[in-house]
């Protein structure tokens, strides 16, 4: 079965090809819609045929069938698919939320008329290139992908590109990722140097390891894992992804929850043979995801568009699993336990279904009420029962209530982050920071919860409730965000089975029930502390934004107003990149510029007007004149006799 | 036999005399007909060493001067080529003096 694995991106492809070129009047409902779902949904039957059999214990990793696809000299190159427990989980979230996210397009995209056919072609595109991310089994084929999946996040980002802001944060998320890409094929290019090989099996090998030198390695793996600070929009190229709200909301469902930003995660999970071969990369990259979790949860607390919430909220939790990754490294290195990792892609899994949910009901209201503003929303809960309460079930299952999902990658997350504490002091500040990035979590999204649902309308619409197309992929949604979390228990235990995919790196596997499991999260005092600060942090938010009374103005003066203003601003990051970076930056392009037509284009015109010049000089020789062509040929044959007949055989003596 | 150098001072002569027209004739007609008779003083020497060859080595070996033969008629097809672009020549500008037709140049 899983040698066809490679099917399951051509189905959605398929449907990109079809809606594309078929004729209007064969795309029956909604202009292609009926296509996409289709292609999506062939994907989803085989990705879970998949999942079944890496789940039965199979995996398809160095012995896949390849393919040649460039053959140069003594190198080839080969393609081939890599399916193992990490692949298995991002197939289940490309293909749950990917089909879901297209069947309620549906819906959502209804009033957009004729150019809904480009969005379920580009939609149908997004999913297939992000299958095809997954099950690549090598670095190149990874970044053909990968490149793919920022152009079809470009498209769909730009969908309105009638709108100049659409436009904009179009090519800003292009080119903000761009300098993510340009770093990860840095670091593919320096284990190509060593190695000779971009296959994974080549690379994650013993032999591949005593290849490349030490520090070496630590550059290319910070390189790539650049790739995905980027992609994954972690501190400082993060600001990209609140602006790639100008798309639809269903783009953002899915760049949020499966594809796109899941990439990155995903490729310093893919990595960690070699992130793991340097330490001090597992540093950085735990570093790096811990401040985006704060900064980013800072920047939300004072955003008023509904979607940018959302936007800063998954920034900060793809801090989280960045983070968790890096911890999870070291107790790899230092403890030969996959704790960190598991946990990483478990949060990765949950927040999958609970973002796509929360941004899916966002995308509800804003079909509703038709405005991102929430100041202008309140008192929808009572049009809108479904929307509010599964995005009530959404945003506890991010603020880590137990029993929802969110408590249990949460908590796993932060206990490898403290546990790494005992290797490296750093990982109790990064711990600190989670644990207050929990707290501020739990507090925006009920801010934002009570802004929207609670309360009385602030402005004048008439909200209803969505079509069924819609309110069944919530419905879904809310049901996994629950359930989700129990994967832990499920079966030998979600750890079990990650461990599976990153097994030769654990030495001495140590086997825990699935009852120890649950006693050590409820056992551990740290799990109350995590728990008690979400508490606090919804109660807060009840007493500021639902409870009446509660004098806001105070956020508006003194220090609270400069604070305010900052994080309105968005820490003045995106200030900063427009104000100062923009420039830098176009005053070297300008003396690019200027080398370029003088210097490198003086070289070439030089050359041009060298070779011109001299033949000018000896085109004279041609005169046209037969008889001194002859003469001289004669000349020439007597000058050759004398040289063969006196000069040769006299040899110079 | 005839000693081989008289075949060769016969041969070089006829090169010579091919070539002195070439060089001071301008009647592209003439010029024609001195290539022919270097190409001959080389047909000459082709015959002669393939004879003298096998008259040394006692072989009946034939190869020069069927050599000799060939370069003949190939030289037939090039008279016929040459003289037809001297006749469309001669058409075109109404000369075939060599020095006048001199468009073939920078």
């Amino acid at each position: 079965m899983l040698e066809y694995a490679w099917l399951i991106p051509v189905f959605p492809f398929a449907a990109f090809i079809l809606i594309s070129l078929l004729p209007r009047r064969t795309l029956w409902w909604e202009d292609g819609a009926v296509y996409a779902i289709g292609g999506a949904i062939g994907a989803m039957a085989l990705s879970f045929l998949v999942i079944w059999d890496v789940l039965m214990g199979n995996t398809l990793t160095a012995g896949a069938p390849r393919f040649e696809w460039l053959v140069v000299g003594d190198f080839s190159l080969t393609f081939g698919i890599w399916i193992d427990q990490l692949t298995a989980i991002m197939l289940l979230v490309v293909s749950v939320v990917g089909t879901l996210v297209v069947i309620y397009s549906g819906g959502y995209m209804h009033g957009e008329g004729e150019t809904r056919r480009r969005y379920y072609a580009e939609i149908a595109l997004f999913i297939s290139v992000m299958y095809g991310l997954v099950i690549a089994d090598n670095y190149l084929l990874m970044f053909i992908f990968w490149e793919l999946v920022g152009l079809c996040s470009y498209l769909l980002i730009g969908f309105w590109y009638e709108r100049p802001s659409a436009a904009i944060a179009a090519k800003r998320a292009f080119i903000v990722t761009r300098v993510g890409d340009i770093m990860f094929m840095a670091g593919i290019i320096i284990l190509f140097k060593y190695v000779g090989s971009l296959d994974f099996a080549e690379l994650f090998s013993e032999r591949a390891s005593q290849a490349v030198p030490a520090d070496m390695m630590v550059l290319a793996t910070a390189l790539i894992f650049g790739g995905a600070i980027g992609k994954s929009a972690q501190f400082p190229l993060h600001e990209w992804l609140p602006d790639a709200m100008e798309g639809p909301t269903t783009v953002s469902a899915l760049i949020h929850a499966a594809t796109m930003v899941k990439a990155g995660v995903y490729l310093t999970a893919r990595s960690y043979p070699l992130l793991v071969q340097a330490p001090e990369s597992l540093l950085f990259v735990a570093v790096i995801g811990g401040v985006t979790a704060l900064i980013a949860a800072t920047a939300a607390l004072a955003q008023n568009d509904i979607k940018r919430v959302l936007a800063y909220s998954t920034i900060s939790q793809l801090g989280y699993m960045i983070l968790g990754l890096g911890a999870g490294g070291y107790l790899v290195i230092h403890g030969g336990s996959g704790a960190g990792y598991s946990a990483a892609t478990f949060h990765l899994m949950n927040h999958a279904f609970f973002k796509a949910l929360l941004f899916l009901c966002a995308g509800s209201v804003i079909h509703s009420v038709g405005t991102n503003d929430m100041r202008q929303m309140g008192g929808l809960g009572k049009a809108m029962k479904i929307t509010s309460l599964t995005m009530l079930i959404g945003s506890l299952a991010i603020a880590g209530m137990p029993p929802l999902s969110g408590f249990w990658s949460k908590d796993e997350v932060l206990a490898a982050v403290w546990h790494a504490g005992e290797f490296d002091r750093v990982f109790l500040l990064l711990w600190l920071m989670g644990v207050a990035t929990a707290f501020l979590t739990a507090f925006y999204m009920f801010r934002m919860w009570f802004m929207t649902f609670a309360g009385e309308p602030r402005s004048d619409y008439h909200a209803h409730e969505s079509p069924k197309t819609m309110t069944v992929p919530l419905m879904i949604l809310a049901g996994l965000a629950v359930v989700s979390g129990f994967a832990l228990f499920i079966g030998e235990g979600f750890k079990d089975f990650m461990d599976g995919s990153i097994t030769g790196l654990l030495h001495g596997g140590h086997h825990e029930s699935l009852a120890d499991v649950a006693a050590e999260i409820f056992s551990d005092p740290l799990t109350y502390v995590s728990l008690s600060l979400a508490v606090l942090g919804i109660l807060l938010a009840r007493k500021i934004y639902y409870v009446p009374g509660f004098d806001r103005s105070i956020f508006s003066r003194g220090f609270n107003g400069k604070l305010q203003r900052a994080l309105e601003n968005r820490w003045y990051i995106s200030k900063f990149y427009d104000d100062f970076a923009v420039r830098v930056v176009y005053a070297l392009s300008v003396v690019a510029d200027v080398f370029d037509r003088y210097v490198i284009d003086g070289i070439v015109n030089g050359f041009a007007y060298l070779g011109g010049n001299t033949g000018n000089v000896f085109r004279k020789a041609q005169t046209g004149d037969v008889r001194s062509y002859t003469a001289l040929i004669v000349v020439g044959i007597c000058l050759l006799l004398i040289l063969m007949l006196y000069v040769i055989p006299w040899g110079g003596r | 036999m005839i000693p081989i150098e008289y075949w060769l001072v016969l041969s070089s002569l006829l090169f010579v005399i091919g070539a002195y027209g070439v060089l001071t004739r301008r009647n592209a007609i003439v010029v024609l007909m001195c290539i022919e008779i270097m190409l001959n003083a080389a047909n000459l020497n082709l015959v002669m060493f393939s004879s003298y060859h096998s008259t040394l080595h006692l072989l009946p070996d034939a190869s020069g001067q069927v050599f000799a033969l060939f370069s003949v008629a190939i030289a037939a097809a090039e008279v016929a080529v040459g003289l037809a672009i001297i006749l469309s020549v001669y058409r075109r500008y109404k000369t075939i003096e060599v020095d006048k037709i001199n468009i073939l140049r920078w």
